[in-house]
């Protein structure tokens, strides 16, 4: 119980940072950070494919609607929600074998790096992909999903580091 | 029974994912006229790339019959011209800007058969020298359309099956006029309605472009006639045509700019000048 209001709790800090602070961040057309995804990121590993295509769905329409967008963050976040399992697979060699779910950590999972690397960037690249939605002016654009997926890395970090220190103090 | 909910359990999740990826790409497409423009030009760019990669894998297998066809052309054009050599030396032009009709070879990414308007989307555009109006020939000179809008690498031309496309015919050996235009339906003939009823003229016989037509240089074969009936009034006959090139198979197109037609096209425009505006214009006579 103590655990699910963490959860909670997670979700609702990085909501509100997301939406109050990195959708705000104006200095730099270049930095456009979506750290929101930490919350895909960091879903328990045991759960069920339904479940993670509602969570992303959810995820998705809340921050369309926070963003003042329609569908492009569903479009972005609800893949890389369907397809964490074979993206776990695949860049981090991990197979819940024995159904042992649980968050992803550094202990559970060998290459955790790649799995959080590889979360962001596909994610950052199918929002640019479709924010633009053209060729011209590539230049930028891939500058812009360059410098925000570094951004949004180092902010996933910065909230696993918080979540996860909370989990091993408990 | 059993196995169909199997399946449907097997299938559910991932159809669920598909149509929530589907509906939000449908919302965000329209949201805004960028993302609805953008999106459209994206799917236009992806099927125009398929159909051509279709297209060019189609072409790559026909490519022994097109050398044929082509060779067998080449030689009967050039029998044509050293015949005109041979008869009008001095007045033969060789030079292909001074030419009449420009010609631009294209290739066919896509048809379309079955409508009452169909048409052809041929890889050559602007950059090519490609305008509105240019006459669209099978490659061996009978007519397929006209082109009707053009981009900068493609265009578009209504193919003979439209409707819509009426074009002025002749009878090759009597030389009545008519009007040649598709009914709908098949799509292998051709109705010519509107044809003297003092026309001598027999099954078989071919129909082609009149001098100075809109769209076809003169001369172009349309067809033959397959059928002939007089109207019920006795005062015109109509005809039904075959028609001459295989629009169910065509790969390769010939577009033909016609710039005599071109001029006349330009004159008709142009108002027709009353008396008081062709008198000189008052000179400054303070100089």
């Amino acid at each position: 119980m103590k655990n699910r209001s963490q959860y909670i709790l997670f979700v609702v800090v990085v909501l509100l940072v997301q939406v109050l602070l990195l959708n705000n961040l104006t200095f730099s057309p270049y930095i456009a950070p979506l750290a929101y995804i930490v919350l895909i990121i960091m879903t328990p590993l045991g759960t069920s494919s339904l479940k993670m295509i509602l969570i992303g769905t959810l995820l998705g329409l809340v921050m369309d609607i926070t963003m003042g967008v329609v569908g492009i963050n569903v479009i972005a976040t609800l893949p890389v929600a369907y397809f964490r399992r074979p993206i776990l697979h695949f860049f981090a060699a991990y197979t819940d074998m024995d159904g042992e779910g649980g968050v992803p950590t550094k202990l559970r999972i060998s290459r955790f790096h790649n799995y959080v690397v590889a979360m962001v960037v596909i994610h950052s690249l199918i929002f640019f992909g479709f924010e633009h939605l053209t060729t011209a002016n590539l230049d930028f654009i891939a500058l812009r999903t360059a410098i925000s997926t570094l951004v949004s890395v180092a902010v996933v970090y910065f909230f696993i580091g918080i979540f996860t220190a909370k989990l091993t103090q408990r | 029974m059993h196995k169909l909910i199997y399946f449907i359990k097997k299938i559910y999740i991932p159809f669920l994912f598909l149509a929530v990826e589907v509906m939000a790409i449908y919302y965000y497409s329209t949201s805004t006229p960028y993302s609805q423009s953008r999106l459209s030009g994206l799917s236009y760019y992806l099927c125009g790339w398929s159909g051509s990669l279709f297209t060019k894998l189609g072409n790559y297998l026909s490519l022994e019959q097109d050398n044929v066809a082509l060779n067998e052309r080449i030689a009967e054009l050039e029998s044509l011209l050293s015949n005109y050599q041979t008869l009008y030396p001095q007045t033969v032009q060789t030079e292909l800007d001074l030419s009449p009709n420009m010609y631009v070879p294209a290739k066919v990414v896509s048809k379309t058969l079955n409508r009452s308007v169909n048409y052809f989307v041929v890889n050559k555009g602007i950059d090519d020298n490609v305008r509105i109006g240019m006459s669209v020939l099978s490659p061996e000179g009978y007519a397929v359309g006209y082109i009707t809008n053009c981009s900068q690498s493609f265009s578009i031309a209504v193919s003979l099956l439209s409707t819509s496309f009426k074009v002025s015919a002749r009878l090759s050996d009597d030389r009545s006029m008519g009007t040649v235009y598709w009914s709908g339906g098949d799509i292998h003939t051709l109705q010519m309605s509107d044809i003297s009823k003092y026309a001598v003229f027999e099954e078989g016989e071919t129909v082609e472009a009149i001098d100075f037509s809109e769209y076809f240089p003169s001369g172009t074969i349309l067809g033959t006639v397959e059928s002939k009936q007089m109207n019920d009034e006795q005062t015109m006959f109509s005809c039904t045509l075959r028609i001459a090139a295989d629009l169910s198979r065509i790969d390769n197109v010939i577009l033909v700019d016609n710039r005599e037609v071109e001029q006349v096209r330009i004159l008709k425009q142009e108002p027709v000048a009353s008396p008081t505006s062709m008198e000189p214009e008052n000179e400054d006579t303070t100089n």
